[in-house]
């Protein structure tokens, strides 16, 4: 609910402020891009403006890293990588910017007296023609370890750590976000979400379903909150062995999924790293410590 | 020669970093506008349609309100159906295809230094004073 009201308020304060600017207005905008016409200097004002606190804040956000209702911070959104979709991309949108005189922010803002506006509402629509989907929400890849096992993994990388992720987390994810995990490279997707929590059309079948279709290896290991059982943990460790590549597990937040993770890895990896691997992509596990003790001595 | 209304640019800019400052420090979100409409519309951000509706709700409701009360608002958006539906397709297609707008990789991106944000902006800018000048001086469009 908090989120929801700040959120509405960003978006006004956003509108408000494109209003004052003047970037609703097209001429203002167009007047800007004609630097061989009637220059309008009006826009460089507006993105300097924009620019103050924005810069603020991002230094106050790596001092955070947490926002104030609780979300981890993205601080590096987007990844660092210049490719062709972003230069592509960019060089579409701006001449589409120059014909129209409005970008997706003053579109919506001047929707509420511009109806012709509503062109960014169907524009979107085109990702189905992006070439690069974007990866599946919350992809974590996890930088696979020296595998001690024998036979694994050592042959391949000599013992040291491969910068190719073999085990990933995911909040929960639907049929759609498959050809792009794939795309990554996985070769086994692991459900452990109960069907119970979630909606008809993301129950284990249609994404089984799905998966297999793509030609991706399925394996349900349900495991219920606060109620994990030792075949759980038993069960994700099979799956993993005998994975033939990267292994992309899902549950409601990737929570689950990483401490089965860690507990079907106790005794083969050092505990200290079985709860810091997971808490760099902020699923905190230190309450398992003499769990993943306790059977790292059983053996 | 000071124009007053490089003033109200300075001011509605600093309205639009604080509502990103607001998004990123008490959301926790990055706020781009293609962002969050392209979220809805292709079902990718459906964990949190609730935070991207009630954005765009304040976002087309503010405005709306406020040239209501002071004096209608003009965009004098050409009346040229073609552009509008050209222009629209490829702002639509080119941002989903950068990931990001003026508003994400212009104003999120440049303020925190970032190498995309930055390329993304370069070419933005060029292509829309390429086309501005092609459309309104040589094929006389606009």
């Amino acid at each position: 609910m908090k989120q929801t009201l700040a959120a509405a308020l960003a978006g006004a304060l956003f509108g408000l402020g494109l209003l004052v600017s003047g970037m609703t207005d097209t001429t203002k905008v167009q007047g800007w891009l004609d630097v061989f016409g009637d220059w309008d200097p009006t826009l460089a004002f507006v993105m300097g403006g924009a620019l103050l606190p924005m810069a603020i804040a991002w230094r106050i956000a790596a001092r955070r890293r947490t926002a104030l209702l609780g979300r981890t911070i993205p601080l590096s959104p987007g990844g660092t990588s210049v490719d062709s979709p972003l230069v592509i991309g960019s060089t579409l949108f701006g001449a589409g910017w120059g014909l129209a005189g409005l970008c997706p922010g003053p579109a919506l803002a001047s929707l509420a007296w511009e109806v012709a506006a509503v062109w960014s509402f169907f524009s979107p629509c085109w990702r189905v023609w992006s070439p690069h989907p974007p990866p599946a929400r919350g992809l974590n890849g996890w930088p696979r370890r020296p595998d001690p096992r024998p036979g694994r993994a050592t042959g391949e990388c000599n013992g040291y750590p491969c910068p190719d992720p073999s085990y990933a987390v995911s909040p929960q994810i639907d049929p759609a976000d498959l050809p792009a995990i794939k795309a990554a490279g996985y070769s086994l997707i692991i459900d452990n979400r109960p069907d119970g929590e979630i909606p008809p059309d993301l129950h284990t079948d249609v994404i089984r379903a799905a998966a297999e279709a793509l030609g991706l290896a399925f394996v349900a290991n349900p495991v219920i909150g606060g109620a994990l059982t030792m075949d759980n943990v038993a069960t994700q460790r099979a799956a993993i062995e005998a994975a033939s590549g990267p292994v992309f597990a899902y549950c409601a937040s990737g929570n689950r999924s990483s401490v089965v993770w860690a507990l079907a890895h106790a005794g083969t990896l050092p505990v200290d790293d079985l709860i810091a691997i997971p808490a760099r992509f902020g699923y905190q596990l230190e309450h398992l410590r003499p769990t993943l003790q306790g059977l790292a001595q059983q053996g | 020669m000071f124009d007053i209304a490089w003033l109200w640019g300075l001011l509605g800019g600093l309205l639009i970093g604080s509502a990103g400052a607001l998004y990123l420090l008490v959301n926790g979100r990055v706020m781009g506008a293609s962002g969050i409409v392209g979220g809805l519309v292709d079902g990718s951000g459906r964990d949190s349609w609730a935070e991207r509706a009630a954005f765009l709700a304040g976002l087309i409701a503010l405005p709306g309100l406020a040239a209501l009360l002071f004096g209608g608002s003009e965009t004098h958006l050409t009346d040229n159906w073609a552009l509008v539906i050209i222009g629209g397709l490829l702002v639509g297609l080119g941002t989903r295809l950068a990931n990001g707008c003026t508003s994400g990789h212009g104003v999120c991106g440049i303020s925190r230094l970032s190498l995309r944000g930055i390329v993304a902006t370069v070419f933005y800018i060029l292509a829309g004073g390429i086309v501005m000048v092609l459309a309104r001086h040589v094929l006389g469009w606009i």
